[in-house]
């Protein structure tokens, strides 16, 4: 409503400064041959007073019409053909005006009217030439402001598919998992109570954390290692002496700022296609530390990469790839590569915060 | 009824254990923690029943079952899976999920025993038996489809390089054993080795026809023809004169 409005009145400037504009210059070229006189004040002023008419029922045909909508080249043949209408309304009318108020031009060096057929045709095609300009205006006007909006359009569009994305990555939490720790915790009930009481803790944080997780850009890089903490314990709980853990955390990275379950997301990778394929089991290693002016955090798993990076199972890997990028543009890097034949290892690199 | 608990996991399986103490005729013989281990678990004690985890190191509970001459009964468990719960609903195998409800696992118990009633089956226990019989089944997997078998219920192998097609109702899946391997283990009396390529079912023939050379032509129940080599039309006459 309140654009509509702006529209309209911003349509009233243009036109009446623009018919404004051409009386002021024909007054003044009138004024420099000195032709100045009554009849040509008359004339003008019904020339005018058409031109405003016409063309802004020329408007109200171009809204009727829809044709603002239509494909390019459709726009330009109505435009010129409507322009042309209009050119030939003016010139029939203005003629016979000026025919009814017997001011007709007079053929140049004789004071016979000029024969009303031809005048029609010099009046049309004059307002031609006018409303045609009248016309790449108003059409060049609208045509950058539907552009203009269409890119806003797809801007919003894809910020609400990246919100999209980056919730549906993060609220992500493997739900094979939760039911095997949740089975696992009612074996512990009777065999280990105690152990059984802290998994569920462990349990508890993990899902908290994922909920919450959505709200945030960035998290403290502490408060998600104390995610996977716990949910390495719970995996350990499952996977028994099969999975063996190794911190190596430098205690400066602890303050720095992390994408929430991103860290979580890989070393469940390294369980899930790591871990869990092995009959013996293995290591899942994990690595905070700065290097070069990026904090590093690096996942060593047993496992084989071998076809890991395709399809399905490639989604998680290219989803942290495109939330990196999202967060951090060309600063931050993520790669996953068979670093001995034993072992996988998924590095991150984020950019350090300048404090 | 002697049963095995194969899961990679310890707690699962002792929670399950724990589970099975309220049903006194499951006796838990043994149990296993990967599909190879299960293996040569089932091939020894010759359990009737298999409490089978889907996802394993190494090898899937499908894969394991697929190697197995013969299947025993098996109640799948799994935590979550798509793509098992898939199987699941296609083939309509019965399966637990866990942590798994007392009551599913009365039902899964209860639906055991009567289909024991209703196949009598292992009622003599012919324990190591190495011929299958007819009411034993097998576990075919062939892509993302399985099922149980019943041996009765094929009518026909047949040879395909070192494959075997199975052909039963409509379906005719690929199992990785020889033609040769097979006929050793199936009952003469049932499987009658018509020629180099193929392996009948002679209770579900539909017809018999004279062929050339002396040799014979069967109709199976699924419209199947099969032409029987001149040696084994012999073998043939001999049998069904009987």
């Amino acid at each position: 409503m309140q654009i509509m409005r702006i529209g309209k009145r911003l349509y009233w400037v243009f036109q009446l400064s623009g018919w404004g504009l051409f009386t002021l210059i024909n007054i003044f070229f009138a004024f420099i041959f000195d032709k100045i006189e009554w009849k040509f004040g008359f004339r003008l002023m019904i020339y005018i007073g058409l031109g405003l008419l016409l063309s802004h029922g020329m408007r109200w045909v171009v809204h009727r019409t829809n044709i603002l909508y239509k494909p390019l080249q459709s726009q330009i043949t109505s435009f010129i053909s409507i322009t042309l209408v209009f050119a030939m309304l003016v010139g029939i009318s203005e003629t016979y005006i000026q025919q009814y108020f017997d001011i007709l031009p007079r053929e140049s060096g004789t004071n016979r009217p000029i024969a009303v057929p031809k005048l029609i045709l010099n009046n049309a095609f004059y307002s031609f030439v006018y409303l045609f300009i009248w016309n790449c205006i108003y059409f060049i006007y609208h045509y950058i402001e539907k552009s203009r909006k269409q890119q806003l359009d797809t801007l919003k569009l894809e910020a609400l598919v990246k919100e999209l994305e980056l919730k549906t990555i993060k609220a992500h939490i493997n739900p094979h998992f939760i039911f095997n720790s949740l089975n696992s915790i009612r074996a512990l009930v009777d065999e280990n109570p105690e152990r059984a009481r802290r998994a569920v803790t462990e349990l508890s944080n993990i899902l908290r954390s994922s909920m919450q997780v959505e709200k945030a850009e960035t998290v403290n890089f502490e408060k998600e290692l104390n995610i996977v903490k716990d949910y390495l314990a719970l995996e350990n709980m499952r996977f028994e002496d099969r999975l063996k853990v190794v911190y190596e955390i430098d205690e400066d990275t602890l303050d720095q700022q992390v994408p929430p379950m991103m860290l979580q997301t890989l070393v469940e990778n390294a369980i899930k296609h790591g871990i869990s394929k092995q009959l013996n089991g293995g290591i899942v290693k994990i690595v905070s530390d700065f290097r070069n002016s990026h904090h590093e955090l690096i996942v060593q798993n047993t496992g084989y990469l071998n076809g890991a990076l395709n399809g399905h199972e490639g989604f998680g890997l290219s989803s942290t790839q495109n939330r990196l990028h999202l967060l951090y543009g060309d600063k931050a890097n993520f790669e996953i590569r068979q670093a001995t034949p034993t072992l996988v290892e998924a590095k991150l690199s984020i950019p350090v915060e300048a404090k | 009824m002697r049963a095995i608990i194969i899961d990679d996991e310890r707690l699962a399986r002792a929670e399950l254990k724990k589970l099975l103490q309220d049903f006194p005729e499951i006796e838990v013989i043994d149990e296993a923690a990967n599909a190879e281990e299960g293996i040569s678990k089932i091939d020894s004690l010759n359990p009737e029943l298999v409490f089978l985890d889907i996802q394993m190191p190494g090898k899937t509970g499908f894969d394991m079952l697929s190697e197995l001459e013969r299947a025993p009964y098996v109640i799948f468990t799994t935590a979550y899976d798509e793509y098992a719960l898939k199987a699941f609903e296609v083939n309509a195998l019965d399966y637990l999920l866990k942590p798994v409800e007392p009551k599913r696992l009365a039902d899964a118990i209860q639906k055991l025993h009567l289909t024991e009633q209703k196949e009598n089956r292992h009622g003599t226990e012919n324990v190591n038996n190495s011929l299958l019989s007819e009411s034993d089944q097998v576990f075919v997997k062939d892509g993302e489809r399985c099922w149980f078998v019943k041996l009765s219920d094929i009518r026909l192998f047949e040879s395909v390089g070192n494959y075997a097609k199975v052909f039963f109702g409509t379906n005719k899946p690929l199992i990785l054993k020889s033609l040769n391997a097979l006929e050793e283990r199936l009952d003469e009396k049932t499987f009658f080795r018509a020629n180099r390529k193929h392996i009948v079912n002679l209770r579900l023939i539909e017809k018999i026809e004279p062929y050339f050379n002396g040799g014979l032509l069967l109709e199976l129940k699924g419209g199947e023809k099969i032409e029987v080599s001149r040696r084994q039309t012999v073998k043939f006459k001999e049998m069904m004169s009987l």
